[in-house]
């Protein structure tokens, strides 16, 4: 799949752009080493989403794109956010990195993707496993690092790109930017917004099939984003930022239903986000022009990411009563009453992160890679920790340096030394190997992942009512970190019309963490009352535990056909196999099963076409397809295996270089109407509604005027991009 | 140095800037535990109404408050429904209050859970027993009877107590605060009453209980077996041990005829595994077996965890699974398993005439809950 993605775009820049500034050849990546490198050089195997594959798919969220142009990942959508998995593994594994900046917060296990917005991307970087020395051992599953578009032409840049289709939805984007002299500001708004869907109003809820259930596949929801970023750049040798923004999201529930087990809701859910960071980047010498500067980069940054009801119905909740405010309730867990447009706080994650690190050109043709980081998390949850807040941190010390003193090995070998405060000292190393012959690349790969439980799996306990099924989760202070070992192997052949790539992987992971089911007897004393929720058996206790051990290995192939200057085929498949092992301990005997949500055959492809007719006008078409085959579940069924095909049209008016361009594009998502109707609760395998349009228009103001940094010109650069 | 120098600046205003955002959550706290005391003294307040208004209009001045964990059925409603009408009769002198324990219950049982037998959507509004209690203070009735209606006294039960004793002690927030003086003279008049659950005293309650389900069962006793489905209590150490009454109920049925069986769907050791090797052990290995919830009402347990019947209930891989009806179980073993039901629903024990009846004799022998209060003001 890494090389399904690297190749399409290789492939699309290659298409018929008269314009085209850069090569296919010469894309950069920085996100595995942390060092800028072509491409088809990087050490690490890399799988790019070019900004080119970006505009010619047209998809409205990060979903679409990863699961439309990858073979990798697999999403279901649910209340909170976003489930995805990549090779098997879920988002806990899984590094999602804005501008090589963590992306922070989730809920039950799931990311809020919305916060990207994915008319502001320049490209996307994935690196599988936790070969990254620099982004933490716990990206066990891989890292996927979203580099944004930065305006810094001098003068004044302005977008605004409206899209709206079925279902009400509508997706605004608009960004300001300016540079003055040394200052620059980027100013970017988005706003998301659909009304969901139901695929079916058949569930299964207290041991009867209802009919008339208004329970929807996708829940209503609305979101919008503000964010800034200031830069200043004093001296050639100096670049500061500072950036902050703000997010809010709310997913309405229906209010129709009539079984209040399933399909009635007494509240809506709320998130806001807010972020702030400081930072800056030091060339530490004037070489000159175009060789490579050592340079020095300090960054701070603090992230919240707040989770609120907010309640459309007079509610009954227990709450945990602290604070003299409460007399003689004080300290008691309580039944309080909460009215509608009344919120109440479940949780609210906050983490502050500072990261001091260095770039350094060595003689004999090494590049040294340092840093240390330190990161700090703090849980709010007044209802939902024994004590109202939990805290962590850690601390990490990390080298890396890359060989290349032979034109036909490039050598990279890592180290991360982590200090937790819960489980101590430990060490991971990272080593990675790459063999160039002619257009054909070999890489070997290693590298170690040690993942230290989160707060939120350490202490967090809820009641969780999904529908018709309500589950106790229960944080557990008796966890082990979990490690992981994985294994890489990739062969490449990068031809000029032709570009093909195979890579097999196996990732064993010890003492994985899962949520797991545990007799109700296991929930702490003094809240079982409160847990026990309507008095049936519905409740299902589940606790975190240490699974014994868990492997996927997974096979991927990409390739890429450019058939004619204007047309290209593009193509990916992902195998993919799990197994894990896990003590009954009512059986007390192990069993193995699959992990939830694996699907052994995943897909993608897509023919590109692409022809400017004039200098005024350009067409584009992109016609693609993906699919998966059966997921696999322990309970409530399988998801079913699909197919989606999908078209995009893109219309490029205006010259370049001219103060305006515009773009309509139009598109149809799902042609053949795939819909699958399973009953809830069971898993589907894909959540679609059928066939969806959608239409787009964007305008761009640009008077800016390219400058070239003169220290940076050997490669492109992208400021900051590589913190 | 000047360029690092501006870096570490940098870093230093932002970490100066944080404690604003900190600052942020504190009006955020405040502002929901503002929002919380309002709730919660709104919602005294609205018991306290409602109370008040009952007392005015019946002019009677003994309360009788009776805790039951809840359900969202109405057949149990209407258990609930029958239940106040007998206390009602028992107590021609008392304004008698239903209350739930469980928010979940009182939640879905306002939203409208279920249907009734016609497939009508039945809406119910019931209400916390600790705000009812403080309305019942508020109304200064001059004798309070609170009855467990729970099986056994297990944790249940003993939130039951403490929240006897929280009103006793005024325990409220401030602005709510009952008269003392009341309270005072409550304990004075020693006008306070614990009615204990059904299976309180395992040398009479057991075996009248015991006698009255053989005076109901006795015919499908003599046909085969009669397994009873308790529920179970979590019996950790600070709860109260209560899981043994339902091995001295068995105990004390099978003296009457050996083929009753107490199991449950929570107690370690008795499951509807053990309900059977125990049958096995007597050489019970096939024939009818009747099932019967020993709850007070028939609510989710009842109709699904034992008389669940189809493949929603049953996983052959798994067969002592707790998802896994007792029906099921019992037929795939080669019993016959059956259900009586009236109507169309199994039945619980408030149901039961001659069961409710020892839960009024319960009230009516209600022991005074002697040093439950304690002065908020010792020193005056």
């Amino acid at each position: 799949m890494v090389a399904a993605v690297a190749l399409v775009c290789l492939a699309l820049p290659s298409l018929a752009q008269d314009s085209l500034r850069t090569s296919r050849m010469e894309e950069v990546v920085i996100t595995g080493t942390g060092t800028q490198h072509l491409l088809k050089d990087a050490p690490v195997q890399t799988e790019v989403i070019s900004r080119r594959m970006l505009d010619s798919y047209g998809g409205k969220s990060i979903e679409e794109i990863l699961s439309g142009l990858t073979a990798s990942f697999a999403f279901s959508e649910g209340d909170m956010g976003s489930q995805m998995q990549l090779g098997g593994l879920g988002n806990a594994y899984i590094l999602i990195l804005i501008d090589g900046k963590r992306i922070h917060g989730d809920v039950g296990g799931e990311n809020d993707l919305g916060l990207i917005d994915p008319h502001n991307i320049e490209r996307i970087e994935i690196v599988k496993g936790a070969q990254s020395a620099l982004y933490g051992s716990d990206a066990m599953a891989g890292v996927i690092n979203i580099i944004t578009k930065k305006h810094t032409e001098a003068g004044i840049y302005a977008d605004n790109s409206t899209r709206y289709g079925t279902h009400n939805d509508l997706r605004q984007h608009n960004t300001l930017a300016f540079n003055i002299g040394k200052f620059g500001s980027q100013t970017n708004f988005q706003l998301q917004r659909n009304d969901g869907w139901q695929n079916t109003a058949e569930e299964f809820a207290e041991a009867t099939v209802l009919t008339d259930s208004k329970n929807k596949t996708v829940n209503k929801f609305r979101n919008w984003q503000l964010a800034e970023r200031l830069t200043f750049k004093p001296t050639n040798a100096l670049e500061l930022y500072a950036e902050g923004s703000y997010y809010k999201k709310n997913i309405l529930r229906p209010r129709n239903g009539r079984h209040p087990s399933c399909d009635v809701y007494t509240y809506d859910l709320r998130y806001n986000n807010a972020s702030a960071a400081v930072g800056g980047k030091w060339f530490l010498s004037d070489a000159a022009l175009g060789t490579q500067r050592n340079y020095i980069t300090l960054d701070a940054d603090w992230n919240k990411h707040a989770y609120y009801y907010d309640y459309t119905a007079r509610t009954y909740e227990y709450v945990l009563l602290k604070g003299e405010e409460y007399g003689d309730l004080d300290g008691e867990w309580y039944s309080v009453p909460m009215f509608p447009g009344q919120s109440k706080l479940q949780s609210d994650q906050q983490r502050a992160m500072a990261q001091l690190k260095g770039i350094f050109y060595l003689p004999g043709e090494n590049t040294l890679n340092a840093g240390v980081e330190h990161r700090y998390d703090y849980l709010n949850a007044p209802d939902r920790t024994a004590t109202g807040t939990a805290s962590d941190w850690t601390s990490a010390l990390y080298v890396q340096d890359e060989f290349n003193r032979l034109r036909w090995l490039n050598l990279t070998a890592g180290l991360r030394l982590v200090e937790n405060r819960n489980f101590g000292l430990r060490l991971t190393p990272k080593v990675s190997a790459m063999l160039a012959a002619g257009d054909f690349r070999f890489r070997l790969g290693w590298s170690q992942g040690f993942k230290t439980p989160t707060v939120k799996e350490l202490h967090y306990r809820y009641l969780h009512v999904m529908g018709s099924s309500t589950f106790f989760n229960i944080g557990n202070v008796n966890l082990s970190p979990q490690t992981s070992n994985y294994y890489s192997a990739n062969a490449e052949y990068r031809g000029s019309k032709v570009t093909a790539s195979v890579t097999g992987y196996v990732n064993k992971l010890d003492n994985m963490i899962a949520l797991v089911n545990v007799p109700v007897g296991e929930i702490p004393a003094g809240v079982t009352t409160a847990y026990l929720g309507d008095g049936s058996d519905n409740v299902q206790a589940r606790m975190y535990k240490n699974m014994d051990d868990a492997r996927t290995w997974s096979v991927d192939a990409t390739l890429s056909y450019r058939l004619v200057k204007q047309l290209s085929l593009t193509a990916a498949y992902s195998y993919l196999d799990t197994e894990a092992h896990l003590y009954d301990a009512a059986k007390d005997r192990m069993t193995t099963v699959t992990i939830d949500g694996m699907a052994h055959h995943k897909w993608s492809a897509a023919a590109t076409y692409s022809h400017a007719f004039c200098p005024r006008y350009k067409l584009g078409v992109n016609l693609s397809t993906r699919g998966s085959s059966t997921r696999f579940y322990q309970n409530n069924g399988n998801g079913k295996a699909f197919q989606i095909w999908r078209i995009n049209i893109t219309h490029d008016l205006g010259k370049a270089g001219r103060l305006l361009a515009y773009r309509l594009e139009v598109g149809v998502d799902n042609i053949f109407n795939f819909v699958d109707r399973t009953m809830h609760p069971y898993h589907l395998g894909n959540n679609t509604s059928g066939t969806t349009v959608h239409a787009t228009f964007t305008i761009k103001f640009n008077q800016g005027k390219r400058v070239n940094n003169p220290i940076t010109s050997t490669k492109q650069h992208l400021n900051n991009e590589e913190d | 140095m000047k360029k690092i120098s501006s870096l570490i600046l940098a870093a230093a205003a932002f970490c100066l800037a944080a404690p604003m955002f900190t600052a942020c959550s504190d009006d955020d706290k405040n502002e929901t535990i503002n929002n919380i005391v309002y709730n919660i003294v709104s919602e005294y307040s609205y018991n306290d109404s409602i109370v008040a208004a009952q007392k005015a209009k019946s002019k009677k001045d003994v309360a009788v408050l009776l805790v039951a964990f809840g359900s969202t059925w109405n057949n149990a409603f209407l258990a609930f429904d029958k239940t106040k009408a007998a206390y009602e009769a028992a107590f021609p002198q008392a304004d008698v209050y239903v209350s739930f324990s469980s928010d979940i219950c009182i939640n879905r049982a306002s939203a409208g859970e279920n249907t009734d037998d016609n497939g009508n959507i039945v809406k119910r509004d019931y209400y916390e027993p600790r705000y009812l209690l403080h309305a019942i203070g508020a109304a200064k009735y001059s004798k309070i009877y609170v009855q467990s209606l729970q099986v056994i006294p297990g944790e249940e039960f003993a939130a039951v107590v403490a929240s006897v004793k929280k009103f006793m002690n005024n325990g409220y927030i401030a602005s709510v605060h009952l008269d003392d003086a009341y309270l005072a003279k409550l304990e004075k008049d020693e006008a306070i009453y614990l009615g204990l659950p059904l299976l309180n005293d395992p040398d009479k309650d057991v075996p009248a209980v015991a006698e009255e389900l053989n005076n109901l069962y006795k015919d499908e006793a003599a046909q085969g077996v009669v397994a009873f489905m308790g529920h179970g209590n979590p019996d950790k150490y600070d709860t109260f041990k209560a899981n043994i009454r339902y091995t001295q109920l068995e105990k004390a049925l099978q003296k009457l005829n050996p083929n009753y069986f107490v199991g449950t769907v929570d107690m370690s050791g008795n499951y509807k595994q053990d309900v059977m090797d125990r049958m096995q052990d007597k050489k019970i290995n096939g024939g009818k077996v009747f099932l019967h919830a020993l709850m007070s009402i028939a609510g989710d347990h009842a109709h699904n965890d034992m008389a669940g019947e189809g493949e929603d209930y049953w996983d052959e891989e798994d067969p002592t699974s707790e998802d896994n009806s007792w029906f099921e179980f019992f037929k795939y073993y080669k019993y016959e398993p059956e259900v009586p039901v009236v109507g169309k629903h199994p039945q619980g024990l408030l149901e039961l005439e001659g069961i409710r009846n020892v839960w009024i004799e319960h009230t009516k022998h209600a022991e005074f809950l002697e040093d439950a209060y304690h002065s908020m003001y010792p020193e005056e």
